[in-house]
């Protein structure tokens, strides 16, 4: 467990390392992209409801975090691929998933500034009121790693040059079809019954309880639904990572 | 002495029936340079793979250290330090950053990492760049693969192709510090197209043809074999029209 962490410790460091360069840029994305969600879909709805702001406040982060995984993580894998990066630290000593925390861990930090701030923009436009549960921490992080788990498993499953145009299409798929920025009965019956499946939905829920106390299902629920979610998710990200040809 | 690489009649045969190797069979002691050759296609590459655990054979076995690696791929990976046809991929770091970050992750400590970094880019000549992020040359991110292989080096050292791009000067120097890592105990497996400098370096070598390992033996037994007086003309003779490998494939 020790020579695990520690090796962690020095994926994520060659993490930070290699995008330093790059970091700034890449907080003012994600920061713009928050708050542009939020202040952005504002105008699409512009009289906007007391519930209808709690849904686009809280959807906020659950997207930026859903994109995180779905898109950020499956294209730097493609990325990965393409440079001989993953073969290379494939040969190395590594636990099979380290390589995934570490870059699951420098996203979420990176990421964490714009969803702070898009909190702050939401409690200025729509006067949300925030009531913040201890639980937020592993709220994201199980989000988080949930969506990132499901990427990486995708990533390394189908060609580096097929990753960008199906990561973008499940990502359309759920900013448009997916009850996050809105509730789920506003969604025909079929997608209610498919998004009772997936974990988009409790996810949004989880993500709206920890941060403002409201929730459709029990947090138990959605902690047991996303967390089964997350659990398949990395044990088949294992399966794909220790796949030999 | 007992061999700390021992590959017995592996193959690979893909789907579609592309057969990668066939029946390889070669043992590596320590201390000792063996060298791979073999033209494109060969089937290099995919023993490379095989070894480090990246690849699963069909049937056969390698043993590493005394453990099946076919069983426990983790075992190759803690005892085999690589260095990949292809520069090893360091966008955005330094080559000391670099270089540090694989000896730490092969777990040799902080202090000992240091200082061996250092001494390997002085000895390769290549401190200048050492702290540069600026896109390296052809020949200095080859040689920062060298040392990312030798910093913590395994049981077992496998270099594909560690000298292409570097200059005659840097060579020699490279040469000397395979070398080194095979008098300090472990044994390096060099897959290499450059049959010269394999002459001068190796103590035993194979040459590979078709996914099959032709000919092996020390480099005197081999142009004994075939009556000539250069690795050169015994590579010719293996896997030149009409050479040794077509007859036996023809056959």
């Amino acid at each position: 467990m020790t020579e695990a962490l520690r090796t962690y410790g020095l994926l994520f460091k060659w993490e930070c390392l290699r995008l330093r360069s790059t970091l700034a840029l890449i907080i003012v994305i994600q920061v713009v992209l928050a708050i542009g969600v939020v202040y952005g879909l504002s105008f699409l709805l512009p009289d906007i409801s007391g519930s209808s702001a709690l849904y686009l406040a809280t959807g906020a982060p659950t997207l930026s975090l859903l994109i995180l995984g779905i898109t950020v993580v499956p294209q730097e894998v493609a990325r990965s691929k393409d440079t001989g990066r993953d073969q290379y630290l494939r040969a190395l000593p590594l636990p099979a998933l380290s390589m995934l925390a570490a870059s699951v861990t420098f996203w979420l930090l990176a990421n964490l500034p714009g969803t702070a701030l898009s909190l702050w923009v939401a409690k200025l436009r729509f006067d949300i009121t925030l009531d913040i549960d201890p639980l937020v921490a592993a709220v994201i992080v199980l989000v988080a790693l949930t969506a990132a788990s499901v990427g990486y498993a995708l990533a390394q499953s189908i060609p580096p040059q097929a990753t960008q145009q199906i990561s973008s299409f499940i990502s359309i798929g759920i900013l448009l079809f997916s009850p996050i920025n809105f509730p789920l009965s506003r969604l025909p019956q079929t997608l209610q019954t498919i998004h009772e499946v997936l974990p988009i939905t409790y996810m949004a829920d989880l993500v709206r309880w920890s941060l403002t106390g409201r929730a459709t299902h029990d947090p138990t629920l959605s902690f047991g639904v996303v967390g089964l979610w997350c659990l398949a998710g990395l044990l088949i990200s294992y399966r794909v990572a220790t796949k030999r040809r | 002495m007992t061999a700390l690489l021992s590959i017995r009649g592996v193959s690979k045969i893909y789907q579609r029936g592309i057969v990668a190797n066939d029946d390889v069979s070669l043992e590596l002691e320590a201390g000792q340079i063996y060298g791979l050759l073999g033209p494109n296609g060969a089937g290099k590459t995919t023993l490379v793979s095989q070894i480090l655990g990246l690849a699963q054979p069909t049937s056969g076995s390698i043993h590493v250290e005394g453990v099946d690696v076919t069983r426990k791929s983790v075992v190759a990976r803690k005892a085999c330090s690589y260095q990949p046809q292809t520069n090893a991929p360091i966008e955005g770091l330094t080559p000391r950053e670099a270089i540090e970050l694989v000896g730490r992750i092969r777990g040799a400590t902080r202090v000992d990492v240091r200082r061996r970094a250092e001494e390997l880019m002085d000895t390769l000549q290549i401190v200048e760049w050492a702290d540069k992020q600026i896109p390296l040359s052809g020949g200095v991110g080859r040689l920062t693969s060298f040392c990312m292989a030798a910093v913590a080096p395994g049981r077992i050292c496998v270099l594909d192709e560690p000298t292409n791009d570097v200059d005659p000067l840097r060579r020699k120097l490279l040469w000397k510090q395979v070398r080194f890592l095979a008098d300090a105990g472990s044994a390096v497996l060099l897959v290499t197209h450059n049959v010269l400098e394999a002459e001068r370096s190796v103590n035993r070598l194979g040459i590979m043809s078709g996914g099959r390992l032709v000919v092996q033996g020390t480099p005197e037994s081999l142009m004994a074999r075939f009556g000539v007086i250069s690795l050169d003309d015994v590579y010719a003779r293996v896997v030149g029209p009409g050479g040794v490998s077509s007859k036996e494939m023809a056959g």
